[in-house]
């Protein structure tokens, strides 16, 4: 059975719609906020200025890890949630089917429009695309072409699955993966394309 | 307040837009680590950045929505129309009872970011909810008509310090008011 991205979007669409009496979205095991893409991407762009030219490498490793160990944790949450197990666990056939049902969540939070995996080798290497990022957008709506990719998030996330799919059972998998940004809206490319493989270290 | 949730919070393609304004959901896992991040690398400069995101995002958003709705005319309205956002988008309780253009106090007895800390860390020793000094600096700053960084927002008591509500004082910035 294909991955059915519509039902999972209402799904998340209706079920963000719910909070309780304290304000709070409880979710696919986790508590959701629904917030302005500007403000996540002044805290990463303005944080990458702020470190400054000789640590912009170490920032750039320290947002991309704080979004892979968000995204281990949550789609760790979100595969072992009530909603998982009944709306998208019946459309499971094999274990990369779940890439699939993990980019539709991601494309129902609002992180990139459509998203379409290019390919995947099990356990080896992961490559999809993403068409509306909205840290590329940001980027360029607030500076200039950029050098390199600029979408940290995703690239942790894109690792996260794949920790999360072919790493050691959780908790231990995390950053067995790594990512990379090959192309990226931010620096004039049609498309964010990410590529996540076995870490090196 | 009425707000027709279905008509306001929709998607634009495969965006999520509110308002027509792009939002992104995000789970406490991942607005936490940015906090901590934060914290940890930059220090007071990089709690100052996240304060500073959160009024710039708001105060640009609400200006947009409070456009939108003009039919929000009484300050009241508009503070109504602001703590029902924040409750919308599973941001938490917040209730401005006590404010006005000069400042004033706020609580919020529950939030999205003192339940996801507390999850994460535990209690802190030191009041933590940046982000939402920011977010009540912007809607002030937009309701009131008034520029960016004209509020400073202090929390006086914080949930994650285990008082029983997040307590805030606004008051005009010192040095921006001839004083």
């Amino acid at each position: 059975m294909a991955i059915d991205t519509l039902k999972i979007t209402h799904a998340i669409m209706e079920g963000s719609k719910i909070r309780d009496e304290k304000g709070i979205i409880p979710l696919f095991g986790v508590y959701l906020s629904l917030y302005f893409t500007s403000y996540y991407n002044i805290v990463s762009f303005d944080f990458l200025s702020g470190m400054g030219k000789r640590r912009a490498e170490e920032a750039e490793k320290l947002l991309i890890g704080a979004a892979q160990e968000c995204g281990y944790t949550t789609f760790h949450g979100i595969r072992r949630s009530w909603e998982w197990e009944e709306l998208v666990q019946p459309m499971l056939e094999t274990v990369d089917d779940q890439i699939e049902g993990f980019l539709a969540v991601a494309t129902a939070f609002g992180w990139g429009g459509e998203m379409e995996v290019i390919d995947l080798i099990p356990g080896h290497r992961l490559r999809f695309r993403v068409h509306e990022s909205y840290e590329s957008a940001g980027y360029l709506k607030r500076r200039e072409i950029a050098e390199a990719g600029k979408c940290y998030m995703l690239r942790g996330v894109a690792a996260a699955f794949m920790d999360l799919l072919y790493g050691d059972d959780y908790p231990d998998g995390c950053f067995t993966f790594s990512a990379a940004e090959p192309f990226c809206r931010a620096k004039g490319d049609t498309f964010c394309e990410f590529i996540a493989e076995k870490s090196s270290t | 307040m009425f707000i027709d949730w279905q008509d306001k919070l929709k998607r634009i393609g495969n965006r999520v837009a509110l308002f027509d304004i792009p939002i992104a959901m995000h789970c406490h896992h991942y607005n936490i680590n940015l906090h901590k991040m934060l914290e940890d690398i930059l220090g007071r400069e990089g709690v100052r950045l996240m304060y500073n995101a959160a009024e710039e995002s708001n105060h640009t958003a609400f200006k947009i929505m409070l456009e939108e709705y003009q039919r929000i005319r009484s300050d009241k309205s508009k503070l109504e129309f602001a703590a029902s956002i924040y409750q919308h988008c599973g941001l938490g309780v917040i209730n401005f009872q006590d404010v006005g253009p000069s400042g004033g106090r706020i609580i919020s007895p529950s939030s999205h970011h003192v339940t996801g800390w507390l999850a994460k860390h535990g209690l802190r020793k030191t009041p933590g909810c940046h982000f939402t000094r920011g977010w009540i600096a912007g809607v002030l700053e937009a309701i009131y008509d008034l520029p960016i960084g004209y509020f400073e927002v202090t929390e006086m008591n914080c949930k994650m310090m285990r008082n029983p509500v997040c307590e805030f004082d606004v008051r005009l910035k010192r040095g921006q008011h001839g004083d």
